[in-house]
């Protein structure tokens, strides 16, 4: 662009919103930005000896529950 | 605005710094309203699409990449708003273009840049600006008075470099002309009042 346009252009005068207006702009932005909490990286508990002990228990007897549920309805209609 | 201010500008508003918020707006607010107000001519329309493109700063505020480039980022979404705001606009035109017709109007509106010029030159690159087409006035506006880089420009508008330079090269020859037309106009109308 010729240096002559830019000039005229650079040198036109800028405009003001209502300042009333902007204000609660404003305000509302900063109180959105801050109003979402930031992502905070969770470290996984470790967890008790109980929970240890009790989630493969219930585990075993959960898988043990439905192998003997298949077995007894083979059994009950899966032959003649 | 240096580049190392900005990076760290982003850096804070990533992690929900609303002091930093405060400083974008300061820097940018009246930089944006003042394209947005040549944009659209109207200073309502303008108070409005600035309102929304804070908000949706806000809103992607921590979710900016490290390396956002704040002012063609707060410039492109003031642009598209504006190009929404324009479809809307026709499509009410469009429905209401019958009984528009019947109503009175004057030929040329004048911008609120042009109201209040405060020299004769300026008034007129105002009204030369106004009268271009959206497409090349926008380019002016960003290039010309927002002072960004063509390349910047370009990624606003959603352009190659070339097509902005292009675009570019065409809005200043309408801009010239405009105002050359506008020059010749007042002579003729001169020498009709002094004959």
């Amino acid at each position: 662009m010729s240096e002559p346009m830019i000039d005229l252009l650079r040198n036109l005068p800028s405009a003001t919103p209502d300042p009333a207006r902007a204000e609660r702009t404003r305000v509302r932005c900063r109180t959105r930005l801050s109003a979402v909490a930031p992502p905070v990286a969770t470290v996984p508990k470790p967890l008790g000896w109980k929970t240890q002990l009790w989630q493969p228990l219930i585990a075993v007897l959960g898988c043990a529950y439905v192998a003997e549920a298949v077995v007894q309805a083979l059994r009950s209609y899966g032959r003649p | 605005m240096d580049r190392d201010t900005e990076l760290a500008l982003v850096e804070r508003l990533r992690e929900g710094d609303a002091a930093a918020f405060d400083d974008v707006h300061l820097a940018f607010n009246s930089r944006v309203f003042t394209f947005l107000l040549r944009l659209s001519r109207r200073r309502d329309v303008a108070e409005d699409l600035l309102e929304e493109t804070w908000l949706r700063f806000v809103k992607h505020g921590r979710r900016l990449r490290a390396d956002t480039r704040l002012g063609p980022w707060l410039f492109t979404v003031a642009r598209n708003l504006h190009v929404s705001y324009q479809r809307s606009r026709a499509l009410e035109n469009s429905a209401t273009a019958g009984l528009m017709a019947l109503w009175p109007t004057g030929s040329h509106r004048s911008s609120p840049f042009e109201e209040t010029a405060a020299s004769e030159l300026e008034r007129r690159i105002e009204q030369a600006l106004a009268e271009l087409p959206t497409a090349g006035r926008e380019v002016l506006l960003l290039v010309g008075v927002a002072g960004l880089a063509h390349s910047d420009a370009a990624d606003v508008c959603g352009l190659t470099p070339e097509a902005l330079r292009q675009r570019l090269h065409r809005a200043r020859q309408a801009l010239s002309r405009a105002l050359e037309r506008d020059a010749t106009g007042e002579i003729s109308g001169m020498e009709r009042v002094t004959s």
